[in-house]
Parts: C-alpha cells; sequence; structure tokens
C-alpha cells in the first residue's frame, strides 16, 4: 500500500520516515555506492528539508519497501543543482506541471524476484503508479526521474518505459545516474498495473498506513519471559485488545509506545 | 509583516486583477486569489476578488498572519483541498468570521515554489456540493497550475531584485524547439525534425513557455525573439 508523507502530515508519520531513511541508507550508501550523507543509519539531504511529498510503500509486513522524493521544478531541486552535471550544463527544465522524483529505490534485500505482491517487482510498479495517480490529481502532466540503469531496466521491462531523457548518463557511485522523461497519464498508469497486476486504489488511508507499519514495529519477544508464558501471553493479549480499539493514529502510537516501554522494563528486570 | 494590495502596484507586467477575474469565471469558481510572501522583507503581497469588506476585514484582523490557506498549504508540492487543514483555532478564527461574510470553507490552494525558496499561493473557492466539487477539481486543476505559475513568475519579475536574477536560463534543446515553432513547424513536424518524440517536444515547449512567462507558444516565440534567443524565421 502506498503513503504520500509530506510536510502537512509527516507528524504522524516520524517513525515511517525513519525506516524510509533507513532503506535509503542501504540502497544509495551501500548497495549504489552514492556519495550521500549517512548518519545514525538514515540517509538525508537538504532537498529532504524543503518539504518534499515522500511516496512510501508498505508491505503486507508494514516494512517500508519501497519509496521516492517529489518536488516542483519550479523551485529548487537536484536536477539544476547538484545533478545538473546530468544535462551537461544546460540549464533544467521547469514547469508547474513537471515535478523531480529523486531518491526513487526498492527494497532488494526484502523482497523477491518474479511478480508476487512480494516481488521487486511488484513494488517498483506500485510507487510508480501511487506517484503517477497523486501527479495527476494535482494537475501534473510528466515527471522528471534520476535514476540508474538498473532501475531504467526495470521500468522498460514493466510496460513503464520512459519516453525520453535529458541530458546524458553520468557515473555517480558504482553506478550511473541518468534524467528519464514519463508521462503522468491514464495510460501509462493502466499499463503499469497491467503488467504488475495492481488493482484497486493503491493509496492507504493515514490511519491504515499507521495500523499496517505498527506490524512491524511488534516487539520481538523477550527471550527472559519465555519462562513465564502466562505474563506473556497475557500481555500480548492486553495490547492487542487495545490496538484492534484504537480509533486515532494518536492512540495507535500511543499503545506502541506503551508497548515498547513494557518490553524494555521486564526486560531490565529479567536481565540480572 | 504588512498585506500589500498587489492590484495597487503600477509597474506589474499582467493586470493582475484582470486576469485573476477571468480566471474566475472561466473555471467556475466563487472567488481567486493569491499571495506571495516576499522572501527579503516577509511582507505578503496578495490580490483577492472576494467582497471589498471581507477583504477590509481580513486586513483589519491581521488574519494573514494566521490563515492556515497560506501558511499551511506552503508546505506541500501539491494543490492543497482546505478540507485537509486541521480545524484548530486558527482555522475556526478565520473561517467563522468567513462564513459570516458568505466565503465557503470549500476551496483549494496551489503552491507554487519559487527558486529563491518564496511560494506563490494560488487558492480557489465554490460553494457546491461534494459531488460537483471533486468533479471540478479534476477537470480544472492542470489550468489551476498554469495559472498559479503565471501569476507568480509575472509579480516575481515586477520586483526590482528579481527583475536582474530572473534571466531566462533555456536550454539549447527548448531554443531549438522554440526556433522550429518560429519558422512555422507544428510539434510533430519538430519531433520528426529533431529525431525526437512529441511529448518531448511538448515538455520542452512547456518548460520554455514557463520561462518566458508566456501562455502560449506564439507568445514565447515572440518573447525569444524579442530577447535574441531565437531568430524571426
Amino acid at each position: 500500500m502506498i503513503i504520500i508523507i509530506d510536510a502537512l502530515n509527516k507528524h504522524k508519520f516520524g517513525s515511517v520516515l525513519r525506516e524510509m531513511h533507513r532503506l535509503r541508507a542501504r540502497v544509495f550508501e551501500g548497495r549504489l555506492g552514492w556519495d550521500v550523507k549517512v548518519r545514525d543509519g538514515m540517509e538525508r539531504d537538504m532537498y529532504d528539508d524543503l518539504n518534499p511529498a515522500h511516496v512510501v510503500s508498505l508491505d503486507d509486513g508494514g516494512h517500508v519497501v519501497g519509496c521516492m522524493r517529489l518536488l516542483q521544478t519550479t523551485g529548487p531541486h537536484m536536477l539544476a543543482d547538484v545533478f545538473s552535471s546530468i544535462l551537461d550544463g544546460e540549464p533544467p527544465l521547469r514547469s508547474a506541471q513537471l515535478w523531480e522524483a529523486t531518491r526513487f529505490c526498492v527494497d532488494t534485500k526484502r523482497l523477491t524476484t518474479g511478480k508476487t505482491r512480494n516481488s521487486i517487482s511488484y513494488v517498483t510498479s506500485e510507487v510508480m503508479v501511487g506517484a503517477f495517480e497523486y501527479a495527476m490529481k494535482a494537475g501534473v502532466r510528466d515527471a522528471v526521474a534520476v535514476i540508474d540503469p538498473v532501475m531504467n531496466r526495470v521500468l522498460t521491462r514493466s510496460g513503464n518505459a520512459p519516453y525520453d531523457y535529458v541530458g546524458s548518463a553520468k557515473p555517480m557511485g558504482k553506478v550511473t545516474a541518468m534524467a528519464a522523461l514519463m508521462d503522468c497519464s491514464a495510460e501509462r498508469v493502466a499499463s503499469v498495473r497491467a503488467f504488475a497486476g495492481i488493482e484497486g486504489d493503491v493509496f492507504a488511508t493515514e490511519e491504515e498506513a499507521l495500523a499496517r507499519f505498527a506490524l512491524s514495529q511488534k516487539p520481538k519477544p523477550v527471550p527472559a519471559l519465555s519462562g513465564d508464558g502466562r505474563i506473556a501471553r497475557d500481555l500480548e493479549e492486553y495490547f492487542s485488545q487495545q490496538m484492534l480499539s484504537a480509533e486515532t493514529p494518536d492512540e495507535a502510537q500511543a499503545v506502541m509506545r506503551l508497548m515498547s516501554a513494557v518490553t524494555e522494563q521486564l526486560g531490565a528486570v529479567r536481565k540480572p | 509583516m504588512k498585506l500589500i494590495d498587489l492590484s495597487s502596484v503600477k509597474d506589474i507586467d499582467v493586470h493582475v486583477g484582470s486576469y485573476l477575474d477571468e480566471l474566475c469565471d472561466s473555471l467556475e469558481f466563487d472567488y481567486v486569489s493569491y499571495a506571495t510572501t516576499d522572501p527579503v522583507s516577509g511582507d505578503v503581497r496578495g490580490y483577492a476578488n472576494y467582497p471589498v469588506e471581507w477583504v477590509q476585514h481580513y486586513t483589519k484582523q491581521e488574519f494573514h498572519c494566521i490563515d492556515p490557506t497560506l501558511y499551511r498549504s506552503a508546505l506541500s508540492i501539491a494543490p492543497v483541498d482546505w478540507s485537509r487543514f486541521d480545524h484548530d483555532d486558527k482555522f475556526r478564527k478565520v473561517f467563522r468570521d468567513a462564513s459570516a461574510f458568505g466565503i465557503t470553507e470549500r476551496g483549494i490552494t496551489v503552491p507554487i515554489r519559487g527558486p529563491y525558496g518564496e511560494c506563490g499561493l494560488l487558492s480557489v473557492t465554490r460553494d457546491c456540493t461534494d459531488d460537483t466539487w471533486e468533479k471540478l477539481k479534476a477537470h480544472v486543476m492542470g489550468n489551476l497550475q498554469i495559472a498559479a505559475v503565471h501569476m507568480h513568475d509575472n509579480v516575481m519579475k515586477s520586483g526590482v531584485l528579481a527583475k536582474t536574477m530572473y534571466r531566462p536560463a533555456l536550454s539549447q534543446r527548448e531554443i531549438e524547439i522554440l526556433q522550429w515553432a518560429a519558422v512555422g513547424k507544428s510539434q510533430q513536424d519538430i519531433g520528426d525534425i529533431l529525431s525526437i518524440s512529441h511529448r518531448t517536444v511538448e515538455v520542452h515547449l512547456r518548460s520554455g513557455r514557463e520561462k518566458l512567462g508566456a501562455l502560449t507558444t506564439s507568445q514565447a516565440v515572440g518573447r525569444a525573439i524579442g530577447l535574441g534567443l531565437i531568430h524571426p524565421g
């Protein structure tokens, strides 16, 4: 499922965004070897401070498995600045109806090959569908995306081939980076959906996304508790009851906090 | 920070008022307004075709300091439907008074980020049913984006500081395409001549038009000739 996180709702999604920045660190520093800043295992740059919109994909277990960052091309954005080498010294495109997509990645470690819901190909397509549909609703007609050749191949093979490129591919870390043009159109969305078998609404409500994310945050069973099965079972039941009856994201987060606090306390008591 | 009425500013390159009034009519909205914050002074410069009594009340109450349609919308990259705002004290304060002046809570604000970190905000409202509103939005969103960037760029260009910094930087591709347009070639022809897709031609044309502050390709060609960027065909 897809959730759009921007500066208007990011206060509700702090932990989701932290997971996203961790995924970006694993992909861009680790796998692609780009020269990016990673602190505390999270990759962030100045463009994250410019209130971008993040398209975030959560898998069935609530893990952040894909993301993309969107900025307007009318204001500061990466192709105008740090990726300008891709444009061979030419000024960037600038239009209210053209958005820039950067930091597009999926979790290749967690996801599988093939075409299931948990595959690289499905999540890549889901993030793209989310971004295109969000853009179309905003009256935006095209996207320029900074991608690497591997991503380019994935897109081309999944009914989502860029219709053109601007500038030329340039070395960036272990791979090259290129700027691909894609129309944000019903035809493209239909083609991507058909290829990946994505049906229905890809967007989750804020409540749905938080509930799904909470699944990935379930505290691991504390080994010291294993001898005391009854307490652990009671607690687990209590928390799942609370989680089920939580009606707002705030309530769900409060349960999460309580859960980790209690687990921590129990762990600390048992350890000595 | 001050609230400045743009229709009283003389040297603006566009007839702000009439442009927005026409936009309001043609896209079937009740009211339209535009505002931008000066990145240097923090002043809010704006124009609105709201009833004059509301504009006076808004100004007197200094609502521009708490109006969520301004300070919240600037945080988004996409147009923000006002239904997305929390109904907090600030929201209630502005919209309780607004409803007394017959202004609805049903509106949308299109934020345009500019090159200096400033943000232009085009807002439209219409009192109608949910159904009509959703249909209207889907229908006019592209036009709203075009109008918002057109307004914003023209207002920014009117500043003395901005005038020197706002030289249109067109790429070779954009210039090349405008040059072929100047000699009368269609988008399809240009694509064939340059061996690129018509979509690529279109995306560069749209970008070139906006950089030149033009609404149509003919206008962009005219301005590009005027600036010596291309030859007159």
